[in-house]
């Protein structure tokens, strides 16, 4: 436990030591350790509801009366995708900005715990509704289907309680800026910064959504809602959660995978690039999801795919910087040969391991988004279940396996552990096991959207038409993935309880990277976040201004309620 | 020995530059590019085909 300070001295207005960075509070580790136990339950109750809503849509299960596969439906998606990656994501992120800048400050820590609070409030209220059946409205709540009133109340505590956080991160970020003077924040922390940035923006669209729109009209305040301005602000909001999952992610990619392959960081002005251009060009591409949205012009629509293009950019030059790391770590080690730096790499280290195998999920992830956001290929895809078999590459799979990846070394690092060989072993498994489980059910997925499969639909045959009986056999693989998957959650859970309270005690690191070449640093003009809020200001407008305007101004005469049984 | 310091900032050199090499990350992003590539316009005939 040497790594822990148990006082919780720092932030006291001078400089940040290497001695002092290298460990962390335990006020600190309790505030990542509650953010992670409920990223732990989300994943169970997520994972569940997962396996059968799959089962059922394969037609190997029929729900009892009093619970509907949409409650499923819509549990799985706000557990997974609402949930879980925004606690594990706080936890994660204020843990390594803990340890790259010498403890969070006393307020972040007032601020930190008062989010979690309500969003664990609005976490327990928003899933109660969900599972009694009164709001199957999916995690995506499209109006005008409406669930309960309270159920939307349980949303905006959820988005309130991450604003607080985000509060917290950039009092933590901007103290230590003014405790060092010319000096630049480890890159470490300008990734937090970055994704609390992002959860500004899109924690701004939900809210003006369902505080401002959803939650008056849920509870019979104004008659009707606007579906189109609804969908926009979600999608606004939507999208930008998409890249806060992958900032977090990469994050991990820059700065800990180098560090875990025994190489450096290979570049820390591009990886900063990197990620300006996600906070500046991210939001905009929320447009993509309404490509076929009736109400945007032919001209808008052409604009808005240029905007979401741009977000293609700092994906490509984060797949050169993770390869020129590797093969940088495997010559440094005297390899001569064109790819043998390949199996230099150290694939029986779990952290590694996950984190190498997310990065391979990418490439058809990555791939599948900018089919998604190509105009007219969309056609091909959209509605369908394809767009789930994508969303399962990109967050089921590489950010899952990316956030796995972090807690094997998080967890032993927050409980004083060490990760034995035997649970190391194990994590290799998992991520073999949930990576094959993945790739079933996804590669069904996309198969089966190509051939026409909707998405967001029961067990159906459709009145027995011979092109839904062609999809049967690819949903029985899908239902087959989803198992696989069940299987890997366990084992994760497995893993995870050993980490927190029964491996033998130990001193783990977080592993932090150092640069390749102490001249690659980048200028100190990038740490002034207000040019690049500004800029993504100005992006956001040029995408928004004209459609919402549209839609406000417009002769839309709104919908009633349409309430989802 | 007239040539010895010249030698060893060859050697240097070689080394140098073995090691900061990127011929195999070219090699890898260049694979990826072209399973990009054929992936989405094998995609893009799907929607001529179909339109």
């Amino acid at each position: 436990m040497a790594h822990i300070n148990e006082a919780p001295i720092l932030h006291k207005g001078v400089a940040v030591n290497d001695a002092a960075a290298s460990g962390i509070t335990s006020r600190d580790i309790r505030l990542s350790a509650a953010n992670l136990s409920i990223a732990f339950i989300a994943i169970m109750v997520g994972g569940i509801a997962g396996l059968l809503q799959g089962l059922v849509r394969s037609g190997f299960l029929e729900l009892p009366s009093w619970i509907s596969y949409y409650a499923l439906l819509t549990a799985h998606g706000v557990m997974f995708i609402l949930v879980l990656t925004s606690f594990f994501s706080i936890g994660y992120l204020y843990a390594g900005t803990s340890r790259v800048l010498g403890g969070l400050a006393d307020k972040t820590i007032a601020f930190g715990w008062a989010g979690f609070a309500l969003m664990s409030v609005g976490t327990v209220m928003a899933a109660f509704f969900i599972l009694t059946g009164n709001a199957n409205v999916l995690y995506t709540f499209y109006t005008p289907m409406q669930a309960h009133p309270w159920f939307y109340v349980g949303l905006a505590l959820i988005v309130v309680g991450i604003l607080l956080n985000c509060v917290g991160m950039f009092i933590t970020y901007q103290s230590w800026r003014k405790r060092n003077p010319g000096k630049l924040t480890p890159l470490f922390a300008f990734f937090a910064n970055a994704v609390f940035v992002l959860w500004v923006f899109a924690s701004l669209f939900i809210a003006v959504f369902v505080v401002g729109m959803v939650i008056p009209w849920a509870f019979g305040w104004v008659p009707t809602i606007d579906p189109m301005m609804g969908r926009t602000l979600f999608w606004a909001f939507g999208h930008t959660l998409v890249n806060i999952w992958m900032l977090t992610a990469i994050s991990a990619w820059y700065v800990s995978m180098p560090k875990i392959i025994g190489g450096k960081v290979f570049s820390d002005s591009l990886a900063r690039v990197a990620v300006v251009i996600l906070v500046v060009a991210n939001v905009p591409g929320g447009f993509h999801h309404q490509i076929l949205d009736p109400g945007l012009s032919v001209e808008l629509k052409f604009l808005h795919v240029i905007q979401t293009f741009m977000i293609i950019f700092p994906s490509l030059m984060t797949a050169f910087a993770m390869l020129a790391t590797m093969e940088r770590a495997g010559r440094a080690k005297g390899v001569r040969s064109l790819l043998g730096w390949w199996k230099t790499l150290p694939w029986s280290d779990a952290r590694f391991f996950a984190l190498i195998v997310a990065m391979f999920a990418f490439i058809p992830a990555g791939l599948g988004g900018i089919i998604n956001a190509s105009n007219q290929i969309n056609q091909v895809v959209h509605n369908s279940i394809w767009v789930t078999g994508h969303l399962h590459l990109t967050v089921g799979t590489t950010v899952m396996l990316t956030f796995f990846g972090i807690s094997y070394w998080l967890i032993p690092y927050l409980s004083g552990r060490r990760m034995t060989q035997t649970i190391n072993r194990l994590a290799v498994i998992q991520t073999i096991v949930w990576a094959g489980g993945m790739l079933l059910m996804s590669g069904a997925m996309h198969i089966n959207g190509l051939l026409g499969s909707p998405r967001r639909t029961a067990n159906t045959t459709y009145n027995g038409s011979s092109a839904a009986a062609d999809w049967a056999m690819y949903e029985t693989l899908m239902a087959m993935g989803g198992v696989i998957l069940v299987i890997g959650m366990a084992l994760l859970l497995y893993i995870w309880a050993q980490l927190a309270f029964f491996a033998p005690k130990g001193d783990a690191d977080f592993p932090i990277g150092e640069d390749y070449s102490p001249s690659d640093a980048s200028p100190l003009f990038m740490d002034r976040w207000s040019i690049w809020v500004a800029l993504a200001t100005v992006s956001i407008a040029i995408a928004y201004v004209i459609p919402l305007i549209d839609f406000a101004s417009g002769t839309n005469p709104g919908s009633p309620p349409f309430l989802m049984p | 020995m007239k040539n010895a310091p010249r030698d060893t900032n060859k050697n240097r050199n070689h080394t140098d530059s073995a090691e900061t090499s990127l011929k195999g990350t070219f090699t890898s992003v260049l694979i990826i590019a072209v399973f990009m590539l054929i992936s989405w316009f094998s995609v893009f005939i799907l929607f001529l085909e179909r339109n």
